[in-house]
């Protein structure tokens, strides 16, 4: 049975990275435990040469250094902007799908560090935009940080089904948004765009009157439609049902990317399938990451055969994870 | 009918024309930009028993591959060290005389395509998964994906990826199909019990030797000077694929042979040290390209089987070449890959697979191998019509003839004169 490995570091600076050391590769069957090659995803290079040539050890993770907070803007009370001064190669490394990073404040301790996804980056001025919603007790102290922060990575992983998103060329994709997980979603149009695809974006305003993203994807040239999904017990409104049936007839999508939570992934995705299984989808990665390395555990899920999937890392796809009671 | 073969090496390219000759609707999909595999450095045929076996299967109706080897032979009848009669194909046109041959015949072809999983119902394969997803359904499938690689085997038995002909890098690496259908591979070892074994012979740049050389080389196919006595490896012949070249005399001289490309019949061999030998100061290796290093790992993934050439354990799976068991050589391969592109059409028309009789030598190595194989000793083996025990034993047994009118009357008398070319469908 086909399954949609990728990690998502695999054949990066970042590989081979500590998983493989421990014999815990995503991808490699000869650093995962087995004698023999048995690749699951090849990325072009042989990540066990790799290991053996640099001394049987894991290249280099990523590590915080300090960087300026050059604007702090408050989009709604508990809605933060950060305009954050980086260097060159972090925000180039930052211009990429699913992009995201560490923050923390400086004088917080280690297990403050928070993955915030990346909304823009400025590749001339080196500056990284994100935006932070008041939850809980990390971002509460990101909303301290007053002119310095402390950045680590470039991370990738924010979306997973990535490869859906990077095949589109000179087609169309939709974005259905809501809430706060539409920051990764704007910067995924900006590199959709790119390849000649036109965009539309079905944008939540959830509690507030307008979502802080709409002109960034205005800006970028995308079709924006304010909506309300969900009605008051949570279930997605006919209206809307009627209006993505009637948008997915009138323009052929091939791949949806949907921006939401966990629980709005499940609806949407299940929706769309049952109009038509052929779509593939892509979705904002929510899983809780401490580490970012697939070290820590926190950001494992299980997939449709039970599988570990280390999701800080590893790309799948997500109808293997999010479709519910259908048999493919 | 469909059949599906994946690998495009000889033993692929046999199997597709033979399910093609016999009717049906042929795929098949190759990983690189070419076809014939290793072939692509091989070059060596009809030397010894292979003779015996080439006109075995062309009188058998399954000699097309042969007679275009033969179009494309640079040499024929050449001697060297333990080897006679030995025809020598033209490495550059060899594969492009084959990639028309199978397209005038209407065979479906894939490059850049790699199979890295199937889909299965029970004990039958569904269909397979190409790289990206895309997923093909068939009747029958033939695995020809060979034993070779992929650069983490290359490291972990070998001396890491020496940059041969197969360029994983490139394309991708190798990957079992009868494994992902859940039939765990056999694996060949070496003397001294660790696994694999390397390719013999490598290919230098004709060019970059010396004129005198290369004149020899071109006027009589062979080329064979001695080694200066303190690089002489006798430790190398062990760790070879190919045992009908691991004797003395490889190890104590240069052999080369003319196959387009100057054939260097060793793994591999310290450019330094080569450079040391007359006539060899300006010399490069040609395939693998660090040929000075190191040579490509095999033998690491054989799928069981029976001698029908059908894997043990799944239905509608034949395989055939390095695949179906510890052979070496183009011959064996166009062999076991005709036979398997046969039995494949057979059972899709739901027919009983056939073995070749073992009174003909191209049937006796592939019951012989399949017997061998159970005991560790065996595993140690190869299997050849060129040399080592197998050479041996089509002489006691009487096979080795190359008397062509004697194989012939072999056929006839076994009622199988142009057996593979009729159509089943």
């Amino acid at each position: 049975m086909f399954r949609y490995v990728d990690c998502i570091d695999a054949g990066s600076v970042y590989c081979p990275c500590e998983l493989a050391t421990k014999g815990e590769c995503i991808i490699c069957s000869q650093l995962h435990g087995k004698e023999f090659c048995d690749c699951l995803n090849w990325k072009g290079t042989c990540i066990y040469q790799e290991y053996i040539w640099n001394g049987g050890k894991s290249n280099k993770t990523r590590e915080f250094r300090k960087y300026s907070i050059i604007n702090k803007e408050y989009l709604r009370d508990d809605i933060l902007k950060l305009d954050i001064k980086v260097t060159k190669s972090l925000s180039r490394n930052l211009n990429n799908l699913g992009s995201f990073v560490f923050l923390k404040n400086e004088k917080d301790i280690d297990p403050y560090s928070i993955p915030i996804s990346i909304l823009d980056s400025d590749v001339v001025n080196n500056v990284i935009s994100v935006v932070i919603k008041k939850q809980g007790i990390k971002s509460k102290a990101i909303f301290e940080c007053e002119k310095e922060i402390l950045v680590k990575g470039p991370y990738w992983n924010g979306i997973q089904g990535q490869k859906y998103l990077k095949e589109l060329k000179n087609s169309s994709c939709l974005i259905l948004c809501r809430g706060i997980a539409s920051a990764p979603a704007v910067l995924a149009a900006k590199k959709i765009i790119k390849n000649n695809n036109e965009v539309y974006v079905m944008l939540d305003r959830g509690r507030s009157r307008e979502n802080f993203a709409k002109p960034y994807f205005i800006s970028l040239g995308c079709n924006v439609e304010d909506v309300s999904f969900l009605d008051y017990s949570g279930e997605l409104k006919e209206q809307y049902k009627f209006e993505i049936e009637k948008l997915l007839k009138k323009w052929n999508f091939k791949t949806v990317l949907s921006a939401g939570s966990d629980e709005f992934h499940v609806k949407m995705i299940n929706f769309i399938y049952n109009i038509d299984k052929y779509i593939n989808f892509a979705t904002v990665n929510n899983t809780t990451m401490c580490c970012g390395e697939g070290i820590c555990g926190s950001c494992i899920i299980k997939g449709k055969n039970n599988e570990k999937i280390r999701a800080c890392k590893q790309q799948y796809d997500p109808k293997e994870v999010f479709l519910r009671g259908i048999s493919k | 009918m469909k059949v599906i073969v994946i690998g495009g090496g000889w033993s692929g390219c046999a199997a597709a024309l033979e399910a093609k000759k016999c009717g049906a609707d042929v795929l098949l999909i190759e990983k690189t930009d070419m076809l014939l595999g290793l072939g692509n450095v091989g070059g060596i045929m009809r030397n010894n028993g292979r003779y015996t076996a080439a006109q075995e299967m062309i009188a058998l109706g399954g000699g097309d591959l042969f007679e275009l080897t033969d179009k494309c032979a640079r040499h024929r009848n050449v001697e060297f060290p333990g080897h006679k009669h030995a025809t020598l194909y033209d490495v550059i046109k060899m594969e492009p005389t084959v990639r028309r041959y199978l397209l005038e015949r209407n065979i479906n072809m894939m490059f850049e395509t790699r199979v890295v999983d199937v889909e299965t119902i029970g004990k039958c394969i569904k269909g397979i998964y190409l790289h990206d997803g895309t997923y093909i359904e068939g009747d029958v499938f033939i695995e020809t994906t060979g034993s070779t690689g992929p650069m983490g085997n290359c490291l972990r038995y070998g001396k890491g990826c020496s940059m041969c002909i197969l360029r994983c890098p490139s394309y991708g690496p190798r990957i079992s199909i009868s494994k992902r259908a859940g039939v765990e591979d056999l694996l060949g070892m070496r003397g001294d019990d660790s696994y694999g074994a390397m390719s013999g012979s490598c290919k230098l740049n004709k060019e970059s030797l010396s004129n005198e050389i290369r004149e020899k080389l071109e006027k009589d196919g062979v080329y064979i000077v001695e080694i200066p006595k303190e690089d002489v490896n006798l430790e190398k012949l062990n760790i070879k694929v190919c045992q009908q070249y691991a004797l003395k005399e490889f190890a104590e001289n240069i052999v080369l042979l003319d196959t387009g490309h100057a054939k260097l019949m060793t793994s591999y061999y310290p450019l330094e040290k080569l450079r040391k030998i007359k006539g060899f100061e300006n010399v490069r290796f040609e395939d693998p390209y660090s040929g000075g290093k190191a040579n490509s790992i095999r033998y690491l993934s054989m799928a069981p089987r029976d001698n029908t050439m059908k894997v043990t354990g799944i239905e509608n799976l034949f395989v055939g070449g390095e695949k179906s068991g510890l052979f070496v050589g183009h011959t064996e391969a166009i062999v076991t890959g005709t036979l398997a592109g046969y039995n494949a059409v057979r059972w899709g028309l739901g027919l009983k697979p056939i073995q070749l009789p073992t009174s003909l030598a191209v049937g006796d190595i592939i019951a012989y191998e399949n017997d061998m194989k159970e005991s560790v000793e065996g595993l140690r083996k190869r299997y050849t019509f060129a040399g080592a025990s197998y050479f041996e034993r089509m002489k006691e047994l009487n096979l080795y003839t190359i008397n062509n009118d004697i194989i012939e009357k072999r056929a006839k008398t076994l009622m199988m004169d142009g057996f593979f070319n009729e159509k089943l469908i």
